[in-house]
């Protein structure tokens, strides 16, 4: 006897219970602690605070712990407790040229005003699995240099005194707010940079690649990456001055690109921008590549590859709506599966009948082993509208 | 003496709202809306309670000149945030005597790709009721209206209908309206297609 | 609930939103772009429906939330049990009883009444998405009303099968301009949509738009004159209450074929089964 299935209420509480059992692991390790996450998982929390687009690292290191490393998770919390922040002010412009630098390279110039600074990078570590890790070991302080750094004025700045690289000007716009108004394609470039900035670093890394081997080549140079601490400025309109209400870190990438240029216009290098929260080197060059690649069309370039088609690129670069629909897949289909299976016979009862030849193939198919062929030409109910 | 504001104002714009939602999608049916008397009692209560409940900061209102009061300018905006224009074309609410709709401002109409960026207008009438006969009669027939329904209004409305009555021309961009009488409102959307009862 | 706002959402989002309806339900079937909001949901999940209901919900209403047509299945419980708690609204398995239903896939067997609002979750709103995928041009195709590509591919399905292969999501044509996605309702659900007294809102989150179809409002499925359109038939009747007109779902009962057939509105199944005890 067939029974409906009930009490969908209680089987929910306690996949909750299920789930909040399997974060916490063995009982007889100590818990994580949130501060562990914030002070060793950085780069982890990076990404979140990146991709969810709040600046909060212990709230960060507690959507990851809470959604147990699942990073596109741990964005999609932070991001649903961000939308329900009031917004208080909004900053003035950062000044990432004086950015309190940490690591700042040039791959344009063998040496620059300011220097390479290195700074903490995983690139030219040996990718070897360090087994004292697993033992735990205590890490040797860093040598500091005494000296505070020169001035590191932005590589791009210097190119632009001369003019070999196109200038960026403020226009002055008010920018569209991502947040807050649906995306109206085609959009400007100060909407794709945001909607760029929150996008999955995967996806945005994939398609930057993709312009390097050849679907939309633009010919980037790595001008200037900057990791560091930047101010935050907001302007008290009763004091009449921009007080500093913190500082934020930022990974900042400015790519050079092949020139344009034409009769009216003396050719020059063109830019791609990336920036990010926190230390997210590899999102903010992903970042920088694609949004070149979409400057395709402004710069009179013919668009071929998927990461120069804006609409495309970035409908599909939020992890938290991708994540999103993908799973809605799990959700119950009955109604529609039942249509299309409804019509499904019915097409099939059809082609019986009018195909008396073929009949005996398709009815014993499936229970002797035959191949699919003779019927999944006839059922194939097509896309649906 | 200030305007009044909602009391509970979660609950009173919610429940105004729904009101204003039934108006606009069943159009041509009047609703009593339990909103604060604006003192001078020159709009009403519903055109006020409408404005309170519609109106933020991202929202931009043209006062026509025969209402625009300092009294009402500084309530608006005080209680709401709303940004006061001149220019109809960029106004998404404006608030209107019959009288001042004869100028024809050139209010936004939207356009084929966005028509819903369009003006609201908020009417202010001295005469509204559901009559079906008499001068000043309108049939109101179309999306949300089961057959037909009839609005009677002031002869002095006649240029508002026309106007109104004009927008299936222009389907889908067009200009949807609230008529206010009091604490009674009515909404005409640019669905409705309107005859004069002669 | 503490902390947030009646019905979760701000207020200025509420009323961006509302303002969106108030367009929505006078331009019968046109996609009102709105500055959606991430939802505490995923995407995909109803975060459009969640969003037009918490705007419209006050706290006299008596909420109802169904998914497939039923009450008690794991997201309608979801989002149900999440009014229950930001808003304290009173809910409902009832039909009749219920002011707001929001529904996934369904529209109720029992005919809707005056002053009810029907909120439909929409996972993709654009009807020619499949067709054309750029949102540029789409806008377009519905600025100029030009919509033969929709002919055309319901005619391909016709010439390659000998039917319309479309069975839910299936275009509606409203008052007689705007073509318009009934949101993944079974086509058997299409003919309520035409002159319903109930409001019809309709909202997708992640694509943010929402639209409308007023009470009393034409509706027309698509099709043509030597194909007219038509909904599904069962030869079975609901095991259960034995209704011979509702939607039925199928039930697999063994591992030997055995099914069977059951209504897949639990709300209409259970009042039948009470009234004929």
């Amino acid at each position: 006897m067939y029974v409906a299935v009930k009490g969908g209420e209680r089987a929910i509480a306690n996949a909750h219970r299920l789930l909040a059992d399997r974060r916490r692991g063995k009982r007889e390790r100590a818990e994580l602690e949130v501060g562990q996450i914030q002070d060793q998982l950085h780069l982890a929390v990076d990404r979140v605070m990146a991709e969810a687009s709040l600046y909060d690292p212990e709230l960060a290191a507690l959507a990851i712990k809470q959604a147990s490393g699942d990073m596109i998770e741990a964005v999609f919390l932070l991001r649903a407790y961000r939308t329900t922040l009031p917004r208080l002010a909004v900053s003035e412009p950062l000044d990432t040229g004086s950015m309190r630098i940490e690591r700042r390279i040039s791959a344009t110039y063998k040496d620059i005003p300011g220097g390479q600074v290195l700074g903490p990078t995983y690139d030219y570590t040996h990718r070897l699995l360090d087994f004292l890790l697993l033992a735990g070991s205590d890490a040797p302080a860093p040598e500091r240099s005494e000296q505070p750094l020169e001035p590191c004025p932005q590589i791009l700045e210097l190119l632009d005194a001369e003019g070999v690289i196109e200038r960026e000007l403020d226009d002055g716009a008010e920018p569209c707010d991502i947040t807050r108004e649906p995306p109206d394609y085609p959009v400007d470039r100060a909407t794709r940079l945001q909607m760029l900035a929150r996008g999955d670093e995967g996806y945005l890394l994939a398609l930057g690649y993709s312009t390097q081997r050849g679907y939309g080549r633009n010919h980037p140079f790595a001008g200037e990456i900057r990791l560091g601490q930047v101010e935050v400025e907001i302007l008290v309109e009763e004091w009449g001055e921009a007080v500093c209400v913190g500082e934020i870190a930022l990974s900042e990438c400015q790519m050079i690109n092949q020139f344009g240029g034409s009769r009216e216009a003396a050719p020059q290098f063109t830019r791609g921008y990336g920036l990010a929260f926190g230390h997210s080197e590899r999102k903010a060059m992903a970042m920088a590549l694609v949004d070149r690649a979409l400057r395709a069309e402004e710069l009179g370039e013919e668009v071929q590859g998927p990461a120069q088609q804006a609409e495309f690129v970035l409908a599909h670069a939020d992890s938290v709506e991708a994540s999103g629909f993908v799973s809605h897949l799990k959700l119950p289909h009955y109604v529609d599966f039942q249509s299309e299976l409804e019509l499904l016979r019915r097409l099939r009862r059809e082609y019986e009948a009018t195909s008396p030849g073929r009949t005996e193939a398709a009815e014993a198919g499936p229970s002797q082993g035959e191949p699919q062929a003779s019927t999944a030409d006839t059922a194939n109910p097509g896309s649906t509208v | 003496m200030p305007w009044p504001t909602l009391n509970d104002p979660v609950h009173d714009s919610q429940r105004m709202f729904r009101q204003l939602l039934a108006a606009m999608s069943e159009p041509g049916t009047l609703h009593t809306l339990a909103a604060p008397a604006p003192p001078q009692d020159v709009i009403g209560p519903a055109l006020w309670g409408a404005l309170l409940t519609l109106c933020d900061l991202d929202v931009r209102v043209l006062l026509a000149p025969a209402l625009d009061t300092p009294a009402l300018r500084e309530a608006l905006v005080f209680h709401t945030g709303c940004c006061l224009t001149d220019e109809p074309g960029s106004a998404d609410f404006a608030l209107m005597t019959p009288a001042t709709l004869c100028e024809a401002p050139e209010f936004a109409l939207g356009s084929d790709e966005y028509p819903e960026r369009s003006t609201t207008l908020l009417v202010a009438l001295e005469f509204l009721d559901s009559g079906d006969t008499g001068s000043g009669t309108w049939r109101l027939s179309g999306p949300g209206i089961p057959a037909q329904r009839t609005l009677r209004m002031e002869e002095r409305a006649r240029p508002l209908m026309l106007r109104l009555a004009a927008n299936r021309q222009g389907f889908p961009c067009g200009l949807d309206a609230i008529l206010g009488c009091g604490e009674r409102l009515a909404a005409l959307p640019r669905t409705t297609r309107i005859e004069e009862v002669v | 609930m503490n902390g947030y706002n009646f019905a979760y959402l701000d207020e200025q989002t509420k009323r961006m939103i509302r303002r969106a309806l108030l367009k929505a339900v006078a331009i019968p079937g046109y996609q009102v772009p709105f500055g959606g909001r991430e939802m505490p949901m995923p995407y995909g999940w109803g975060t459009g429906g969640m969003q037009l209901t918490a705007s419209i919900l006050g706290a006299d209403d008596v909420l109802k939330v169904i998914d497939q047509g039923a009450d008690d299945t794991t997201n309608a419980v979801s989002i149900r049990a999440f009014f229950e708690r930001v808003a304290g609204v009173e809910t409902t398995t009832a039909t009749r009883a219920a002011s707001i239903i929001q529904t996934r896939h369904r529209i109720p067997e029992t005919p809707l009444e005056p002053g009810q609002i029907l909120v439909f979750q929409v996972p993709i709103p654009e009807p020619l998405r499949f067709i054309e995928p750029s949102e540029r041009e789409t806008r377009l195709m519905h600025a100029l009303e030009e919509y033969g590509v929709m002919h055309v591919k319901l005619y391909e399905d016709i010439a390659r099968h000998g039917h319309i292969a479309t069975t839910y999501a299936y275009p509606v044509k409203v008052d007689g301009r705007y073509v318009m996605d009934p949101s993944p309702i079974p086509k058997f659900d299409n003919p309520k949509l035409d002159m319903s007294p109930a409001l019809l809102l309709f909202g997708a989150g992640r694509e943010k738009r929402l639209y409308a179809i007023p009470p009393h409002t034409r509706v027309e499925s698509l099709d043509f004159e030597d194909h007219p359109f038509e909904i599904q038939r069962w030869d079975e009747r609901c095991a259960l209450c034995d209704s011979a007109e509702s939607f039925l779902d199928e039930v697999i009962t063994d591992d030997a074929g055995g099914r069977m057939f059951v209504c897949s509105d639990t709300d209409y199944c259970e009042r039948r089964r009470e009234e004929s005890a």
